[in-house]
């Protein structure tokens, strides 16, 4: 299971998006849904409305933050 | 304040973590009429330099989770230029008698951390909201929350 979709959906769209950075946006399939003011309210906001199917939240950025580590690691998927 | 103060393993803050989905999928479990997954206990290494928590997919695996989140890393092997990854939501509970610490709706990472010893690694985003003393000197630390 992957977001790759919405992801790129997200690369798209992200231009239009901008003037709302720091808040949080719901994206399902090829559908913007809509944006929230944290975390949270969009992780609610996506379960209620597509239950257990993939969705993507993420915090819009015009400049993507990068996490960092100091040990090294190698993320995977379940 | 609630707070645990704990001996060091081999020099290492150590802690027992609990992981289960997250309260707005636990809903959508119920919602959905299936039993939400119980919550998994796991070794926890308190780690200032991960800005995320991180837990192992033997951890999350029976969660039954998707990805909820996307985001770039940086760690010492990836030499400037930043790796993709998923995020997952989940619920983490740090044990006290009398006030246990728990988080509803927290990002993680799946990192294979079983070569490690341990099975979580507990980053800033959960200690932006915790008091973290490493006492070095004593063999021992201490984590308020």
């Amino acid at each position: 299971m992957s977001l790759e979709n919405e992801i790129a959906v997200y690369a798209r769209e992200l231009p239009k998006l901008i003037p709302q950075s720091g808040r949080f946006v719901l994206i399902h399939g090829d559908e913007v849904v809509d944006t929230f003011p944290d975390y949270k309210a969009a992780l609610r906001a996506g379960y209620e409305k597509f239950g257990l199917e993939p969705f993507l939240v993420k915090m819009i950025q015009a400049v993507e933050q990068v996490h960092c580590f100091t040990r090294d690691l190698s993320p995977c998927r379940i | 304040m609630p707070h645990l103060t704990n001996r060091l393993t081999r020099g290492s803050p150590l802690i027992t973590l609990y992981v289960g989905i997250s309260d707005e999928r636990r809903i959508a479990f119920t919602k959905a009429g299936r039993t939400p997954p119980e919550m998994r206990e796991c070794l926890a290494l308190i780690d200032t330099g991960a800005s995320d928590t991180c837990i192992d997919p033997a951890i999350l695996k029976p969660l039954e989770l998707t990805p909820t989140g996307h985001a770039l890393i940086h760690t010492p092997s990836t030499a400037g230029q930043p790796h993709s990854c998923d995020f997952y939501d989940v619920s983490l509970g740090i044990y006290h008698p009398k006030d246990s610490m728990i988080l509803l709706t927290v990002p993680v990472i799946a990192v294979d951390l079983g070569s490690q010893g341990i099975t979580a690694l507990i980053g800033r985003n959960v200690l932006a909201s915790c008091l973290f003393i490493f006492d070095g000197a004593s063999d021992s630390f201490t984590l308020a929350f």
